[in-house]
């Protein structure tokens, strides 16, 4: 090997002839750098080089055989080695590396102060070490009409602060950084004089300046970064207006775009804490004699459940409430701007008086149980008195349901919400039954009067999470609604989900998830299905509505969704738009996945957190289902084939 | 004897021939490839060109390829990316089909259905377009695993995707 590159390239020497690197204040330790005619060549596998890409934010791509060895920078620019090619890549620009990168014990040796160089470090001599020193390597300029734009680009990440700023004059610090740029740059535009770039400190610790000149009656204004590695600030005469933000005056380095968070909701949030008194402060009597819950739902004639007892346990963080049912009910939860919250159980009756409890909590002030609406279909009303936004969370459970109030400032709270507890009868209908037996799903639509909605994400999956919003909720919220109207409208309606639950089990993979929602669908002989979900992105950008479709079948009917959800919602019309997703592809009848807003957009977050807007979503799929399919006493019966009238 | 020259000369011809075409049998002739995107106004099958570099063969093309979709368009440039950090852990080629290994950065695309389907569709139109390469589809691994979909997402993967999965 030692020959060959004699014969065709410069030799491979000893590691002991190289000096030792210094980057970020302390030294790389390269585990097996190689001196090939004075450029060090370094394996891609190096512990040293990959720590040393992690903290630049870039990444390598290569595989055993392969010829190419890439690096991707965290500015998305691809720098490629060839094996046995001394020519490289970087972005679009060629140049030639001091030796060929070859193989060597199965591992690829690149260049690496190439490399580092390609990532805007400088290596720099200093005694008899080298710093590696990361450098503010460019300053564009573009004009935008009377706008200046300027973008400095360096080493990621970028880390600075403002150090002085008068109305037209403006200076930055980046800390840890070199700059091979000129000291000064005339540029003279309408807003911007020139800019002065100079570096201070020491090698390993050095401090680039850059002062911008703004011309006369000149603004100025940070603009959002494209990448971890840029800023971008942009100048103005004063009459033009700049959408932008202050330069920070604390160090502050370029916002590096992160996937959404997805991570399940802390478990604090279903689960009471630990109990500070076991004794409920107040428990009405049960009455006897009233129907078990759980049973099946006799007939669409069921009388109201009995509201049995309200325990409330009060704990260090705040409140648990425990709420028994003899039987199913719907419930919807509304928060007011006064700091009540308040959940009203439907077709259920309080079997005690009123009550009211102070309970001069730090997170709650008192509560109140009534029978709000007496009567065939009574109401009973669960109110709190909070002490600012606290959070509340109300899950159903097996005889019931269980409040909990938190000790916890939210920001960003949901106003409402709905949920049910067992299966209600005339909303919900029970696994279809498919006649003689038959191990086959029936043919879809054979149950012609029967819509399937399934809210996206729920239980272990949360889905997108941004803003304060949480798309399992809204799904389900939206579905809720739509099903209150759906059923109004005549309609048979069966939910994949009726509240916060995985459809099939906690944690399941994807495919037991969403093939279980199809299998509902499928084997109810559907005549649609709707999966209801809210958009999210890396960021807060883009906005607005989209019906996602797949099969031929489902075209038509994405499209009558999507023209209602339009006009009813003032979101921006993204279209209706074929998609390889699970759901509508696997649903046998028409199906569509609606992603009725982004919730990463400020003004689609702020739609969200609006309960008339939750309901024109559902309106819209409504009016949607009616454009495509008519009203369900237009549709021919089939009860011959599914045993659903 | 001008017949045995003639002959002599004919065969060094074919033997040169046969030695072009062998060498070049895998080699791709353009220079450079076209990597697909989709733009955040929803508009997809936005084209950009990106040069080779010296190696031109399937292989190399196919991996090249898949790292630059996956990188996507330069910083600045309007469009939907994979997540920070996702990179090509490995390209295979079966027959037409490409499985591309990608790192399980992807997962943070689960988080919206346009982010998810356009990624695929950028990967996807990019892998079946390569100059000289035989790709009609693609199939997708993440960390090394076949999977349904991605955790919490929508976008079906565990069936080779072509232009007409859109």
């Amino acid at each position: 090997m030692i020959a060959l590159s004699a014969v065709f390239g410069p030799v491979r020497g000893a590691a002991a002839d190289l000096p030792s690197f210094w980057f970020a204040g302390t030294r790389l330790i390269l585990a097996h750098p190689v001196d090939v005619g004075g450029e060090v060549a370094v394996s891609i596998h190096d512990p040293g080089l990959i720590g040393f890409l992690n903290r630049l934010g870039a990444t390598t791509a290569w595989q055993p055989g392969e010829r190419y060895v890439i690096i991707t920078t965290a500015d998305r620019r691809t720098i490629a080695f060839t094996i046995g090619d001394a020519r490289y890549r970087v972005g679009p620009s060629s140049a030639r590396a001091p030796f060929a990168p070859y193989i060597e014990g199965g591992d690829p040796y690149i260049p690496f102060t190439t490399l580092a160089r390609a990532l805007f470090v400088e290596p720099i001599s200093d005694g008899p070490d080298v710093v590696l020193q990361p450098q503010l390597a460019a300053l564009d300029v573009r004009q935008d009409g009377p706008r200046t734009i300027v973008t400095l680009r360096g080493a990621t990440p970028l880390r600075f602060k403002k150090v002085a700023e008068t109305s037209e004059r403006v200076t930055l610090a980046f800390a840890g950084v070199g700059s091979p740029l000129p000291a000064t740059r005339q540029l003279l535009t309408a807003s911007l004089s020139a800019v002065e770039i100079s570096s201070s400190g020491t090698t390993r610790n050095p401090t680039t300046t850059v002062t911008f000149d703004g011309a006369a009656l000149s603004i100025h204004a940070m603009y959002p970064s494209n990448a971890p590695n840029e800023v971008t600030i942009a100048f103005a005469p004063q009459s033009i207006s700049l959408a932008g933000t202050p330069i920070p005056a604390e160090w502050s380095g370029t916002a590096v775009q992160q996937p959404i968070a997805r991570a399940p909701l802390p478990s604090t949030a279903v689960t009471p804490a630990p109990l500070v008194s076991a004794a409920p402060l107040f428990t009405p009597a049960p009455l006897p004699g009233q129907p078990g819950f759980g049973a099946p739902a006799p007939s669409a004639t069921q009388g109201p459940a009995t509201m049995t007892a309200v325990d409330v346990v009060p704990n260090d963080e705040g409140a648990i409430v425990r709420v028994s049912l003899t039987g199913p009910a719907l419930y919807d939860w509304h928060r007011l701007a006064d700091n009540r919250w308040y959940v009203d159980f439907h077709n259920v009756s309080l079997s005690s008086a009123p009550i009211e409890q102070r309970l001069d909590l730090p997170a709650v002030q008192s509560v109140r149980v009534r029978q709000l609406v007496p009567g065939p279909v009574p109401v009973v009303r669960i109110a709190f008195t909070l002490n600012g936004d606290r959070a509340v969370r109300i899950e159903p459970s097996d005889d019931g349901a269980t409040i909990t109030v938190q000790n916890v400032i939210e920001t960003a709270l949901a106003v409402s919400g709905s949920g049910q507890i067992g299966t209600v009868v005339g909303a919900v209908p029970s696994p279809q039954p498919w006649k003689f037996g038959s191990p086959a799903p029936p043919p879809p639509g054979s149950n012609p009067r029967l819509i399937v909605i399934d809210p996206g994400h729920g239980g272990s999956d949360t889905g997108a999470m941004h803003n304060g919003l949480v798309e399992k909720y809204l799904t389900l919220d939206i579905a809720n609604r739509l099903r209150a109207i759906l059923v109004s409208r005549g309609w048979l309606v069966k939910m994949t989900r009726d509240r916060d639950v995985d459809v099939v089990a906690p944690n399941d993979d994807a495919r037991t998830e969403l093939q279980g929602r199809c299998d509902i669908a499928n084997n109810a002989g559907a005549r649609l299905f709707v999966s209801i979900h809210i958009n999210s992105f890396t960021s807060p950008v883009l906005s607005g509505t989209t019906t996602y479709y797949y099969k031929p079948n489902d075209v038509k009917f994405a499209a009558a969704v999507q023209r209602r959800l339009i006009s009813l919602l003032g979101t921006k019309d993204d279209g209706v738009r074929r998609e390889n997703f699970y759901v509508v592809r696997h649903t046998t009848m028409p199906a569509v996945l609606v992603e009725a807003a982004f919730l990463s957009n400020p003004q689609d977050a702020a739609k969200l957190k609006n309960p008339a807007f939750l309901q024109n979503v559902a309106e819209g799929i409504a009016d949607g289902i009616a454009d495509y399919a008519g009203s369900p006493t237009s549709v021919p019966s089939q009860s011959s084939m599914s045993g659903e009238e | 004897m001008g017949r045995s020259i003639a002959l002599a000369a004919l065969f060094v011809v074919a033997i040169a021939a046969g030695w072009w075409v062998y060498t070049h049998r895998t080699t791709s002739a353009a220079d450079h490839i076209t990597v697909y995107y989709t733009k955040l106004d929803g508009s997809t099958e936005v084209p950009w060109t990106v040069s080779l570099g010296p190696a031109r063969d399937p292989q190399s093309v196919a991996f090249y390829a898949a790292t630059q979709a996956i990188a996507g368009p330069p910083a600045g440039t309007d469009a939907v990316r994979f997540p920070p950090g996702t990179h090509v852990l490995g390209v295979t080629i079966n027959g037409s089909t490409a499985d591309v290994d990608i790192s399980k950065e992807v997962e943070g695309l689960a988080g919206g259905s346009f982010a998810e389907g356009a990624a695929f569709k950028s990967l996807v139109w990019t892998m079946t377009g390569l100059p000289g390469v035989h790709i009609t589809s693609v199939t997708i691994r993440v960390d090394g695993a076949r999977i349904p979909t991605l955790p919490g997402g929508h976008f079906e993967l565990d069936e080779p995707l072509t232009r007409s999965s859109w």
